[in-house]
């Protein structure tokens, strides 16, 4: 059995605690105070009803998220299966006995609180990937057939999600997938060829869509046809973001959210609301603040020494990327509405929840970033 | 995998060169996916300036050019807190002549007098006859009459573009909004006070007033100021927890729009500006102050047996009951001779510091100029003390009283009056002026006064309406008068956790047969408000709840009182 081991001392729980990257979390927290600001603001001034919950929901978060850093990866290794089939399981659970709200299913009922398995589902797939690729040799990805076991663990959550039916989750699960395949090594043909065969599947796909998805699809391709309906939501936002100008309107000044022309301002528009107050330079302070959060990702995946840690990091890393970007795009008209929070400033709990633990899950590689483990172990003491 | 001694470090080497090469790809992989990631934010930040401040969006600009798309006036609209128009400038044309251009001064006279019949063609002909290049014809024309003018062709008329105050709610909001004179300028009111706000580029000025509540109350003042024949009222229904005055009545008064005929009486704000001896509702500012300091506690009581005689002056009850009075008991009853006693313990220093408290002894801070001094006595000798407690020699405005006793049931918190709406939710600035406690005791004791005694006729099933009468008898030629009066009821509503303050003042009511020929708070004021509780509880969608077995055909002794006003302070 060949066996490449490099010793490595363990580390105390002290030790990976200092070794936690501080300045990230602090970087955290201050994103997530600008959201704490928006909430308060969209409460025309009020800590409750949204702020204040978020605040807590915080604090319980960045206590999970310490704690997951903490713990070991090759545990997570381990178990990367089993919370895949775990959280496919709840999708599943879902399906067959979701709570309906707001027109999808997308929520399971635990008793104390009511679970995402969709959100759930973004991180699972993320180590079920890296776990795959993490044995894989450069040979075994350069073969086709190789590849069709990964695929059916992204294609089986996307499917159930886009049942639900919740685009922007399915759209996240398949491209925050995306990102780990061609960190792995897929060549580049491969993904031209997925892209061509997934247009020319389009027309076939949009007899699936639900009657308002396809509403919005076509709205997206021309807002001004239902300005009242469907175009709605886009329309008010385009004309909050103009109305924002270089420095805004001022905190809790926003015309066009505080006199309720935006949806759902404290969710899926906040961001439109953050730059109607706050204006571009807000808005692009906002995107400075998570671009900091990103190249600490992406940095943390390339000082990870094994493959499983640097796949999971840049895994979470995408995803996180993925929220900002469908959202802002979103709310900018670039894309159609579909329903994806702006990630530590929307409020909501499950959303915040995954979040932490994908930070957690982040911040855990970096702590053991010098984990050296056997490509074909899984073992604990690799 | 099986691998024998020899060819094991051969292929740990080729290994060791796939894995580097595997791990380089990893990294260069990695590296793209930022860039790839940076692209993508690059790209929404350029979608953001496209749309936020290059504007190249048509849409975009609809919320920034919103007031170029309004009507091109100059001059703010002034809406009530729900956004209904108070007023609002409309632009009108106005034709003047220059005399010189006119071809035919008798045609164009003649036809210009056809489409502006109230000018008179001889004085028309006059004026374009003049030497001079510029005369006013008609201010203000009518869109019809602005549009049969230019028909006429005629070179030597013009028009020039200004624009009309318009009061659509008409006399409703007038000593509110007072008035603006022909160059649109304030010269009263919210009009005068911001008026170069107004003439600032805002978008509008929301009031804290409520067009509705507004429009009840004064229906229910016109109608009690004519069954009983006074000669003006006002009115005021302020949010005790954030002083924001939801209506101001002053009767008589005018139409804004028509600013000529209102005659000086009419504009006069009793409200703001009228100063009145306001009698017995002085009383709970008496208690609260006595029970605040602890001079007294609730079951404590006077002797109101005898009336006292300080020098020259009499203090006597109108009520008399001729006998030992607990502190509940002096309120219900209204006794002017416990009233004095209490004030007496509390002492002068003490009153006039409390009453400064309370927003009596300066003139009320309201975003309105015209505002009444109050009248006070000096020097406060120890006389004054006795008589201000029950609300003589002592001269406020009803903002200010009812602004006071806002204080009261609130919690014991003083608000600054104001005619702002505020931010919903927001928590209004406010200074201690008395104890929780205390603010419980009298919400406890003026409930007891509406249960009981000379406030029952504002009672309204299923508001939990408390308060005071106050009658008092005007000063005439230095002189207190023996008909003229002054009828006054303060309520607040629903008393187990106060939301408003309701205070009604009628001048000099005249008895009739239906009140027995009284013409006293508690039969001409406290029924007024009891309608105007009855109808702005709903409309502001406080609903009305259950109240226990009402209290008809009970005799209350002290001790009922006792055990009535635990109850109304347990139901909190």
């Amino acid at each position: 059995m060949l066996d490449i081991r490099y010793g490595e001392p363990s580390l105390t729980l002290w030790q990976k605690f200092w070794r936690i990257n501080w300045l990230f979390v602090f970087i955290l927290c201050l994103t997530a105070s600008v959201g704490f600001a928006m909430l308060y603001s969209a409460a025309d001034g009020n800590i409750d009803p949204w702020a204040s919950r978020q605040m807590a929901r915080f604090a319980v978060g960045l206590v999970l998220m310490a704690g997951i850093a903490m713990v070991d990866t090759r545990f997570w290794l381990r178990y990367a299966y089993v919370i895949y089939t775990a959280s496919l399981v709840l999708l599943l659970a879902v399906e067959i006995s979701g709570t309906i709200g707001m027109g999808a299913q997308r929520w399971i009922d635990m008793g104390i609180v009511t679970v995402q398995p969709s959100e759930l589902m973004k991180i699972a797939l993320v180590i079920a990937l890296a776990r795959y690729f993490h044995g894989a040799r450069l040979e075994d990805i350069r073969n086709p057939l190789y590849l069709f076991a990964p695929l059916i663990l992204v294609m089986l959550p996307a499917a159930l999600v886009m049942r639900q039916p919740d685009l922007g989750t399915a759209m996240m699960l398949v491209m925050g997938s995306g990102a780990i395949f061609f960190t792995a090594g897929v060549r580049m043909w491969k993904f031209g060829l997925v892209l061509t065969l997934s247009i020319a599947a389009l027309p076939v796909g949009w007899q699936f869509l639900r009657e308002y998805q396809k509403q919005r699809v076509l709205t997206f391709l021309n807002p001004e046809s239902d300005p009242l309906g469907s175009g709605y939501h886009i329309i008010q936002s385009k004309i909050a973001l103009g109305s924002g100008g270089l420095f805004g309107k001022g905190f809790i000044q926003g015309t066009q959210s505080h006199l309720s022309f935006l949806p759902e301002m404290q969710t899926d528009f906040i961001f439109t609301m953050l730059a109607e107050e706050f204006g571009i330079v807000g808005a692009l302070a906002l995107l400075g603040l998570y671009s900091i959060i990103l190249i600490y990702g992406i940095f943390f995946s390339v000082s990870c020494r094994n493959q499983f840690g640097r796949l999971v990091a840049i895994g979470m890393t995408t995803t996180f990327f993925l929220y900002v970007f469908i959202n802002i795009a979103m709310v900018t008209g670039l894309i159609p509405v579909v329903g994806v929070p702006l990630p530590l400033i929307s409020y909501g709990g499950t959303a915040m929840l995954t979040l932490m633990i994908g930070f957690g899950m982040l911040m855990g590689v970096y702590v053991h970033r010098d984990l050296q483990i056997n490509r074909r172990s899984t073992e604990y003491d690799g | 995998m099986k691998q024998t001694a020899n060819n094991f470090s051969a292929t740990r080497i080729q290994l060791e060169g796939v894995r580097k090469q595997a791990i380089e790809m990893g990294r260069r992989r990695l590296l793209v996916t930022g860039v790839f990631i940076m692209a993508a934010f690059m790209a929404i930040s350029l979608r953001l300036v496209d749309l936020m401040v290059v504007d190249s969006n048509e849409l975009a600009r609809i919320d920034r050019g919103f007031k170029a798309i309004q009507a091109p006036v100059s001059r703010a609209s002034i809406v009530d807190r729900n956004g209904v128009i108070i007023a609002i400038s409309l632009p009108t044309a106005s034709l003047y002549s220059d005399p010189a251009l006119i071809q035919d001064p008798h045609e164009a006279a003649r036809r210009l007098a056809q489409i502006l019949p109230e000018l008179d063609r001889q004085e028309i002909y006059r004026k374009i006859t003049l030497d001079k290049r510029f005369v006013w014809l008609k201010r203000n024309l009518s869109p019809d009459q602005h549009y049969r003018i230019n028909a006429l062709g005629e070179p030597g008329f013009g028009f020039k573009h200004e624009e009309r105050r318009v009061y659509p709610q008409g006399p409703l909001m007038a000593h509110v909004i007072g008035l603006t004179d022909t160059d649109g300028k304030g010269t009263a009111g919210v009009e005068k006070y911001f008026n170069s706000i107004l003439d600032e580029n805002v978008a509008s000025l929301r009031l804290s007033l409520d067009v509705r509540v507004q429009s009840l109350v004064r229906q229910a003042l016109i109608d009690t100021m004519t069954e009983f024949k006074a000669i003006g009222a006002a009115a005021v229904v302020m949010d005790v927890s954030t002083g924001e005055v939801l209506s101001l009545v002053s009767l008589p008064d005018f139409d804004p729009n028509t600013p000529g005929l209102a005659s000086p009486d009419a504009i006069f704000n009793r409200v703001t500006k009228g100063v009145y001896e306001m009698g017995s509702t002085f009383k709970l500012f008496t208690a609260a102050m006595a029970l605040d300091t602890g001079a007294v506690q609730l079951d404590d009581g006077y002797d109101a047996s005898e009336p006292i005689q300080v020098a020259r002056y009499t203090i006597s009850d109108y009520h008399g009951k001729n006998r030992w009075l607990s502190i509940p008991e002096i309120l219900v009853y209204s006794s002017n001779i416990g009233s004095a006693k209490m004030a007496l313990d509390v002492g002068g220093e003490r009153q006039q510091s409390y009453l400064n408290d309370f927003g009596l002894m300066d003139p009320a801070e309201i975003e309105l100029p015209e505002i009444g001094k109050p009248l006070l006595p000096r020097p406060w000798r120890e006389i004054s003390t006795m008589t201000v407690s029950f609300g003589h020699g002592i001269a406020v405005s009803p903002l200010q009283l009812t602004n006071g006793v806002a204080a009261l049931v609130n919690g014991g918190m003083f608000h600054p009056p104001t005619i702002l709406r505020q931010v919903t939710g927001a928590t209004v600035p406010g200074v201690r002026v008395i104890d929780q406690a205390t603010s419980n005791s009298m919400r406890g004791l003026m409930r007891l006064v509406v249960e009981y005694g000379t406030g029952k006729n504002a009672e309204t099933a299923g508001y939990m309406v408390g308060g005071k009468t106050g009658t008092s008898d005007k000063l005439v030629n230095g002189a207190y008068s023996n008909d003229k009066r002054i009828a006054s009821f303060v309520a607040a509503f629903p008393m187990d956790k106060p939301r408003y303050v309701v205070f009604v003042l009628v001048d000099e009511p005249v008895g009739i047969k239906r009140t027995f020929n009284y013409a006293t708070g508690g039969w001409v004021a406290a029924p007024t408000a009891q309608k105007i509780i009855a109808s702005m509880g709903p409309l502001l969608g406080i609903t009305p709840r259950v109240v226990v077995a009402s209290n008809e055909n009970k005799k209350p002794t002290r001790k009922t009182f006792m055990r009535d006003l635990e109850r109304a302070l347990e139901v909190r």
